[in-house]
């Protein structure tokens, strides 16, 4: 088991349990939705789309998947310059209490989640605007960016101070500068944050229990509340669209910057 | 076409926008251009503060006792939910349980995250590194919630292992609502935070060094012990705090997969605002997680290192 062989079988044989572990909730959700019986079971009663027509037809679903789509592009929206903007200053700018200031920005991670999600709770409630469904969306861009700001500061080490300097030499003011020579190096890094940070407002759970209510209920509040009742296959092709999504952000992610970026190394 | 009082020539339409802008951008002084750097910096710092507003709301809740003929919290201040908190046997049990959790789930998640990381990287097939790839981001970008609920078609009453079973001519197993099936839903969900943190320190151990140590007659065994593992330690430290502190803080597996029976520390402090209504008591006990928190990590970064966790570069 200490040849060449041996560390294959040993390592491999991990790698497809883990592999096992990470894809059978997914392949079981998928198999699940296309039931034609009321209840999920082993062997399934029989094969058809029914629970996915009926998805269609539920209001409370498809409001729920509106508003999580709100909610999560108001995030995306307010983290690409927050994000890209502090990113810069901490890599490209001369800035002093640079490590405090990191530190800090670090919080949205250090501070547990309910913590997080309670505090903003009580934030909203006393500015009077808890209940409403553009707040959510902030709170979502509060605890995940630095998700934006790591992945714009991934791409600002890669870029080459001079280009900066050759452009400013060549007669470019400096927005102009930094409109066509840094926003363009850094891009790579501002989509994958921005999509980073658009997927995991899609996802978030805990944070989005605290701020929204039965009237503004939010896709995965409302998988939660479900699951609590009784295993239906309406809620296996309700997680179905999350499955799809989630395909779809892996895909665009690898089209556009590709996945092997997350192997480099600092 | 063109008559003779239009002007024949314009510049491009994006030059005028750009033009424009600049002149508004020169309205920022030259002399503050050392300033520029914090004002890059505001919207962020903003949108922090919110989590620290919130966070001295709690903090001040946490000192005041709950007044129980009205409901409300006292004026006064008070140690009393620490007390309280403290006093506590369930919520004892509560701590150590999550601590206990935290702790064997980054064991399992390290122990099964290293391979697959290494794996990844070292494959000289780019299509296995694709597919190892994909199969870690899918479920990192399918939430919380959607996952555990996999797991309880797999494990629960009538799912997919007890039909099996039953099948066999066995009595059913009661395989949720119990502590192992909140710590395999914890495992799988840390997985891909543990690969995609140890993969860069993966590929920053040259292969050349591994070589060199098998050509010095080492086995592949004590080349990880004694030459991967020593140099993957900053990226080891870094996942493995990242995974204790998200297992110690999560609230949807033990509630999904625990049903009530496995309540972890932020179980609790759902329960204390909302169940039984005393928020004084949630704030309190939403400070101590916050405390142990930072306590443990901030030991395990003088033992050990931040590891990969806190950047040194990036330095103008």
């Amino acid at each position: 088991m200490t040849g060449a062989r041996g560390k294959t079988i040993v390592l491999w044989s991990i790698v497809w349990f883990n592999l096992i572990a990470l894809s059978l909730p997914t392949i079981i959700i998928l198999g699940a939705s296309f039931t034609s019986g009321d209840i999920v079971r082993f062997p399934p009663d029989g094969l058809s789309l029914k629970w996915y027509a009926r998805l269609w037809l539920l209001d409370d679903f498809k409001d729920a998947f509106l508003r999580t789509l709100y909610v999560s592009v108001i995030c995306t929206i307010v983290s690409i310059p927050a994000g890209t903007l502090a990113a810069l200053a901490l890599t490209r700018y001369r800035i002093r209490f640079r490590t405090a200031i990191q530190v800090y920005l670090l919080l949205p991670f250090t501070i547990p989640l309910v913590v997080s999600g309670l505090g903003m709770m009580i934030v909203f409630g006393e500015v009077r605007i808890l209940g409403q469904l553009w707040p959510v969306g902030i709170g979502l861009c509060c605890i995940n960016l630095p998700f934006m700001m790591w992945a714009v500061s991934a791409t600002v080490n890669a870029l080459d101070n001079n280009l900066e300097n050759a452009a400013a030499n060549c007669g470019a003011p400096p927005l102009q500068a930094f409109l066509t020579v840094t926003l363009p190096a850094v891009m790579p890094g501002v989509i994958t944050g921005a999509l980073l940070m658009f997927i995991l407002a899609f996802n978030e759970f805990l944070v989005s229990l605290f701020l929204t209510d039965a009237r503004i209920v939010t896709l995965p509040v409302s998988i939660y509340n479900s699951i609590r009742s009784v295993i239906t296959p309406d809620l296996a092709a309700v997680s179905v669209v999350y499955i799809v999504i989630a395909l779809f952000a892996v895909w665009l992610l690898d089209r556009l910057v590709g996945l092997e970026l997350f192997l480099k190394s600092k | 076409m063109s008559s003779s009082d239009t002007p024949s020539f314009q510049y491009p339409l994006s030059w005028r926008i750009l033009d424009r802008a600049e002149s508004v951008a020169g309205l920022w002084p030259g002399r503050w251009s050392s300033l520029t750097g914090y004002l890059f910096l505001v919207p962020a710092l903003l949108l922090v503060f919110v989590l620290v507003i919130g966070l001295v709301y709690i903090f001040d809740y946490s000192l005041h006792e709950l007044d129980l003929s009205t409901y409300r919290l006292k004026d006064a201040f008070s140690l009393v939910n620490y007390q309280a908190a403290l006093k506590s046997v369930t919520y004892r049990i509560v701590v150590l349980r999550s601590l206990g959790a935290s702790a064997i789930v980054t064991l399992i998640t390290m122990v099964l995250a290293f391979p697959y990381a290494y794996v990844m990287v070292r494959t000289r097939s780019s299509f296995t590194r694709k597919f190892l790839l994909i199969s870690l981001f899918l479920p990192f970008f399918i939430g919380q919630v959607v996952r555990a609920y996999g797991w309880l078609i797999i494990l629960g009453k009538e799912g997919l292992l007890n039909t099996f079973i039953t099948s066999l001519g066995l009595p059913p197993v009661k395989l949720i609502y119990n502590y192992p099936a909140v710590i395999l839903g914890l495992v799988q969900y840390m997985l891909p935070f543990a690969v995609l943190l140890l993969a860069p320190a993966v590929t920053s151990i040259s292969e050349d060094i591994e070589l060199a140590s098998e050509g010095l007659g080492a086995n592949w065994v004590q080349t990880f012990r004694h030459v991967v593992l020593p140099l993957a330690r900053p990226g080891l430290i870094g996942a493995g705090v990242v995974v204790f502190t998200l297992t110690l803080t999560d609230f949807a597996m033990p509630e999904i997969l625990g049903g009530g029976t496995t309540d972890f520390i932020a179980n609790s402090i759902y329960d204390g605002f909302f169940q039984i209504s005393n928020p004084g008591l949630g704030a309190a006990l939403s400070m101590i997680l916050v405390t142990l928190g930072s306590v443990i990590v901030t030991v395990v970064f003088f033992l050990a290192g931040t590891g990969t966790l806190v950047s040194t570069e990036g330095t103008p």
